[in-house]
């Protein structure tokens, strides 16, 4: 329920992320902090990413100038606006239709 | 023993043309067969733009009897080997060439559109039957078998995979097998069709993927673009072709193998470097023989830095003076085909002394100091060529050729 998504909540499950899938302790994790000073390696960062859309079932944007998903700080605020963005524009009902086949 | 080793065939087919010499003009001008993805529209596709082989009907090439064997990925196979044979104009049916000739295909995903479409059956409509031919469609080594049946070969032939770098290590395979006298001509080269849901999923969730077009080496480079086909090459004993009154395309030089065993992702310039190393080393090439180097170039943010330090590294100070570019600009990157695609660029350039630019350049970045050839293709006489490819994983292959002497 997006109801759970409270901006404390939302840190603290990106927090847990990072340190489950860096395999780092949590206490670790701060909002200062960038993947880098934390020596994420990018494969296990696409993970981070890949977990948290799968989380929050959102979708974060690839190399957009205008999110700063390299630092903790960053991608919580970007999970908090997208999440925003999706309670103001629900999806229609009756959305759970799955996508058709490729055509080729 | 070993001999010298010719290229006397060559056949292609990509976005950017159907045969080799189309591939090449598109190369030569520049001009991107990069486009929107098509054929996944309802799919809410994050991937915005590939190279594809549009319109490609594979009814024209195959009998129905045929092509029922036949993932798209050994169709691409076989219509590049044929264009290859053809320029040759070997017949396998004299003497003991078919014992006497070897066959080794590349392919880093192998039969994606079967394996995609028994997906969809068996968890999309909960179909439990699956084609009974899906297994020898599907086979990493379907394209070698294809091209060995339909030339008759019967020397060693298997396929080899290597992610993108799989083309290159084919082509190393087949020239170590011609030099030292296994076999006196080999089929060799790349294939790939890999544009399916399942792999552009799965590249997509890389995050390595541009969605504007593929820009190697500039500042504004945001990724690379997929792309799918293939290239096939005809080696042969020099001796052999010569006795023969064949065409010299060009002289296949040398080969340089290496792995960086460390990340499975990030390449590494010590083991591309190394790898350049070898394969000038193998061709018995200085570095100022060089006149021009195919980059593997995909324009991710690791690769094109990387590369470019492994080039400082491996020819010093003339790195500052050879011409490279990526022609993934204009074909995409084809993965198991790539240096199979751009060994048409190396022939080329060889050939007719006109060095393919690397198109969609805007502005030079800071980690990448080469000369890359921006845009517009350059006339210079080019007398030897390396061709990079080096594969996530870490594993890298680079080839040499010469003009012939």
């Amino acid at each position: 329920m997006s109801d759970d998504f409270t901006p404390d909540n939302v840190r603290k499950t990106v927090f847990s992320i990072i340190a489950k899938e860096a395999g780092i302790d949590e206490s670790k994790v701060t909002l200062d902090s960038t993947l880098k000073d934390l020596e994420i390696p990018s494969l296990d960062a696409i993970q981070i990413i890949f977990e948290i859309e799968d989380h929050f079932k959102i979708q974060m944007p690839d190399r957009d100038p205008n999110f700063d998903t390299e630092s903790v700080k960053g991608l919580v605020d970007t999970v908090e606006k997208l999440l925003a963005d999706k309670a103001a524009n629900p999806p229609a009902s009756g959305s759970s239709t799955p996508p058709a086949p490729p055509a080729a | 023993m070993n001999r010298r080793v010719v290229i006397t065939g060559v056949g292609a087919i990509c976005a950017l043309g159907r045969d080799a010499r189309a591939i090449w003009a598109g190369m030569r001008e520049g001009r991107s067969a990069i486009a929107p993805l098509a054929g996944f529209e309802n799919q809410d596709m994050r991937v915005k733009v590939a190279a594809q082989v549009r319109d490609f009907d594979p009814a024209q090439h195959f009998d129905s009897k045929k092509l029922i064997l036949l993932d798209r990925v050994s169709q691409f196979a076989l219509v590049a080997s044929r264009e290859a044979v053809a320029q040759s104009g070997l017949d396998f049916n004299r003497g003991d060439l078919r014992q006497r000739s070897a066959c080794v295909v590349g392919t880093g995903t192998g039969g994606e559109e079967t394996n995609d479409e028994g997906s969809r059956r068996l968890y999309g409509e909960h179909n439990p039957r699956l084609h009974p031919l899906s297994i020898v469609r599907r086979m990493m080594s379907a394209p070698a078998s294809q091209v060995s049946i339909e030339f008759g070969i019967t020397g060693p032939s298997f396929a080899v995979s290597s992610a993108c770098a799989s083309a290159n290590h084919a082509f190393a395979q087949a020239f170590a097998m011609v030099r030292s006298g296994v076999a006196d001509v080999a089929l060799a080269g790349g294939t790939e069709a890999c544009l399916t849901l399942g792999v552009l999923r799965a590249w997509e969730a890389m995050r390595v993927l541009a969605d504007d077009t593929c820009r190697p080496f500039c500042k504004q480079r945001r990724g690379l673009v997929l792309g799918e086909g293939a290239g096939m090459i005809v080696l042969e004993d020099f001796d052999h072709a010569r006795a023969r009154g064949a065409e010299v395309l060009a002289e296949f030089a040398g080969a340089g193998m290496s792995a960086d065993a460390g990340d499975i992702v990030m390449p590494s310039d010590v083991g591309a470097a190394r790898a350049m190393t070898a394969a000038l080393r193998d061709a018995q090439l200085a570095p100022e023989d060089i006149g021009y180097i195919n980059a593997h170039g995909t324009a991710t943010p690791a690769n094109d830095p990387t590369e470019t330090r492994a080039i400082h590294a491996a020819l010093g100070e003339y790195a500052k003076k050879v011409a490279v570019s990526s022609t993934k600009s204009v074909h995409g990157h084809a993965l198991g085909a790539a240096g199979a695609l751009e060994i048409v660029a190396t022939i080329g350039a060889l050939r007719e002394g006109v060095i393919p630019p690397t198109a969609n350049f805007i502005d030079p970045d800071t980690e990448c100091d080469l000369d890359y050839v921006p845009n517009v293709a350059r006339e210079a006489p080019v007398g030897a060529v390396l061709s990079n490819a080096f594969a996530f994983g870490g594993l890298n292959a680079v080839i040499a050729l010469k003009r012939p002497s």
